[in-house]
């Protein structure tokens, strides 16, 4: 009697959610209120929204110390824990540097480069700036596009699930229906999904070789085969696996892992992030009539840094205070 | 037993409202749906389903020809005559004298160029009901004047103005204008004959040419029940990527300017209506910028087809609003014929191209081994040529 009472409670909970999410579906749809089913008609999980990561993996997968700068050169001392800030961030002062962070990378946290790759991704760091795509505005490639510092849409339908990122304006679709791939190499990849249970599972194939996984010059192949997983954790956070397969650049398969969160403001959406624009001056500057920036060497911009302290900012006002 | 039957027959009741609710709800809530256009194709979740990738596979000109004055639609005899005409317009085969800008402009000749079967309108523009674009205010017009003024004079010591070249009307022949040096008064998105900067370049130049509304293309379609996702490719790798929210929030502040504005859309019936706001001082569609306000009006007529009709209002560009419809197929979603990944940035070797060989020419005219650049023409299309289209006149 007691179980049977307990069951017919359960589901009348059940139904009685059910019917709260209804209404909050149609309370959606007539007011204008931000919230959402957890699940989706067809019964999948819900992800449609902006979400966004929340870490350190842009800077670097793997596990590392917070640097004074996103460039560092040899300061006083000859240690590499010694550098300081060189002159291509050197005026933004601390909000130049890197952030520390517990790495992203799964199991004994190494990526396993064979030892060439690992000679051209030491390579890729020491010329980041030069090397990084992300500077020149090109597409990010999977998985990058989902942890860099930007949010990004899912707009989730039975057939199709869209990402649309803010970053370059990037977008893929992840087809869980049958559809023929692309004729060429791409930089976002070919996406096709399927769900497993409650996870959405997504085989990402067709890449070029042109796309990095973060700014520490972590590098793929043509042959880069990712595999992603996306697991509901709560209705507002997913966990994301990405498995990285290329056995051009690594020994084995190995695995990022981190949790992705949904943007709550009642408000959110995408805003544009028109980076085709922003970087010009970057990649053409050289080319201008008039240069705006003075000291290019060919095709090597020489900053200068020109910082006026603005009267009554010098340090010694401050004390005369 | 019998509390448990009534629990459970109590349950069953509530999961069928609720079954009930979920079908019912959407449509209920988007209020006068059916009537107007029988049974669409519903997602789901009970949307009207807009999904899909879809093109316009015919040709229509933006404006109705005067020759056509007072025809809204052709018939398919007159069609079948427009294909027929059309088909024998060879347009960029001329060869001209090799090396000449003309010769090189035909690079890019009529094997390139697909042109799609007549459409059944005279003209996209369908208010006004003569189908043309209303006249541009005064001010526009003196803007627009004032630019081609400027163009012009940067075109002055051309060949083209020399041989009074249709794209050098209203110009005249003559030494390197000072104008040469002058910032543009707006931003500039066409093609200017100089090369200075990149700015200088078109927006296509600089893989940024896609604008809101486009009628051309494909476009690809993915819906949740609070958004819609458009994908554009527009061509050129140049597609772009449209969320449009259906939360029923307000617009953006006035301080935020998109390149593609803020779009707010909502259902009225099975018609998907978005309003669409603060567009960039650097979007430009046809001189409209940042006081451009479009609605735009989407549904699926039947299973095949998506009509989508646009109100374009500005009234700092043209003296009334004007609206342009057309019809989009269904394209064959396993085959999946649209090319999702615009990247024609990753690629541009064109715009660096202009830039270095601009600066390589002025360092050879300054040596004295080189014509002075400023009489090469870098701006004018001469593609064009070769035939009129009986369909567009031009």
């Amino acid at each position: 009697m007691r179980n049977r009472f307990k069951s017919s409670l359960i589901a009348t909970g059940i139904a009685a959610a059910t019917v709260s999410a209804v209404v909050t579906v149609s309370m959606t749809r007539t007011t204008g209120q931000v919230s959402r089913t957890a699940r989706t008609s067809d019964g999948k999980p819900n992800l449609s929204g902006v979400w966004q990561a929340n870490n350190e993996a842009n800077w670097d997968l793997q596990a590392h110390q917070a640097r004074p700068g996103a460039v560092t050169q040899r300061g006083v001392y000859p240690y590499a824990y010694a550098e300081v800030p060189a002159a291509p961030v050197l005026a933004l002062g601390a909000a130049a540097g890197v952030p520390g962070s517990l790495g992203v990378v799964q199991g004994d946290a190494q990526i396993p480069y064979t030892p060439a790759a690992l000679t051209r991704k030491q390579e890729n760091a020491a010329h980041w700036i030069d090397r990084d795509p992300e500077l020149k505005c090109y597409l990010p490639g999977i998985p990058r596009a989902m942890y860099m510092p930007y949010p990004f849409q899912i707009v989730q339908s039975s057939t199709k699930i869209e990402m649309a990122y803010t970053f370059s304006n990037a977008a893929r679709a992840i087809h869980l229906d049958k559809v023929e791939g692309p004729p060429d190499d791409t930089w976002m990849g070919h996406s096709v999904g399927r769900w497993e249970g409650d996870t959405l599972v997504v085989d990402v194939t067709h890449f070029n070789d042109k796309t990095w996984f973060d700014r520490a010059g972590n590098f793929h192949s043509d042959a880069l085969h990712v595999v992603e997983r996306f697991t509901p954790i709560t209705p507002d956070a997913l966990r994301y696996e990405a498995t990285i397969e290329d056995p051009k650049v690594f020994t084995r398969p190995w695995k990022i892992a981190m949790p992705i969160y949904r943007r709550l403001e009642p408000n959110i959406q995408l805003l544009d992030y028109p980076c085709i624009d922003f970087a010009e001056e970057f990649l053409y500057g050289n080319l201008r009539k008039q240069q705006l920036v003075k000291h290019w060497e060919g095709e090597t911009i020489v900053v200068d840094i020109k910082r006026k302290v603005p009267p009554g900012d010098r340090l010694y006002e401050w004390y005369g205070k | 037993m019998r509390r448990r039957l009534l629990a459970v027959l109590g349950v069953g009741a509530l999961i069928l409202a609720v079954i009930v609710l979920v079908k019912v709800a959407p449509v209920g809530v988007a209020g006068q749906t059916s009537a107007a256009t029988g049974s669409a194709t519903k997602t789901a979740w009970g949307d009207p389903d807009l999904q899909g990738i879809w093109t316009d596979e015919f040709q229509t000109p933006l404006q109705r020809q005067a020759k056509y004055a007072g025809k809204e639609l052709f018939t398919e005899q007159e069609r079948a005559e427009l294909d027929n005409q059309r088909a024998g317009i060879l347009r960029r085969d001329q060869r001209v004298e090799i090396g000449t800008e003309r010769d090189v402009a035909g690079a890019y000749n009529a094997v390139f160029q697909s042109i799609k079967h007549t459409g059944k309108r005279t003209s996209l523009v369908v208010d006004p009901a003569d189908g043309r674009i209303p006249p541009v205010t005064p001010a526009a017009k003196q803007r627009s004047d004032a630019d081609r003024e400027f163009r012009l004079a940067l075109l002055q010591a051309t060949q083209t103005c020399k041989n009074h070249e249709a794209a050098c009307a209203g110009g005249k022949y003559g030494p390197p204008s000072p104008r040469r040096a002058e910032i543009p008064s707006f931003y500039n998105t066409g093609r200017l004959n100089r090369s200075d900067n990149p700015e200088d370049r078109s927006m296509t130049e600089r893989c940024m040419a896609a604008v809101l509304p486009d009628f051309g293309g494909y476009r690809r379609i993915v819906q949740s029940p609070d958004a819609v996702s458009i994908f554009y490719d527009v061509g050129q790798g140049q597609g772009w990527q449209r969320t449009i929210p259906l939360n029923g929030g307000p617009h953006l502040p006035q301080s935020i300017r998109e390149r593609f504005g803020d779009s707010r859309g909502h259902w009225e019936g099975n018609t998907l209506v978005v309003d669409v706001t603060n567009f960039s001082p650097k979007s430009d569609f046809m001189g409209a910028r940042e006081n451009l306000h479009l609605v735009e009006r989407w549904t699926r007529p039947d299973a095949k087809t998506l009509e989508y009709s646009v109100t374009i209002e500005d009234p700092t560009t043209w003296t009334k609003p004007w609206t342009v419809k057309h019809e989009m197929t269904r394209q064959d979603e396993q085959a999946n014929r649209i090319y999702y990944e615009p990247r024609c940035h990753e690629g541009n070797y064109g715009l660096p191209a202009l830039l270095i060989g601009t600066r390589a020419e002025e360092a050879a005219f300054a040596k004295g081994r080189g014509p002075n650049p400023a009489t090469k023409d870098s701006a004018t299309d001469f593609g064009a040529e070769g035939g009129v289209d009986a369909l567009t006149g031009n």
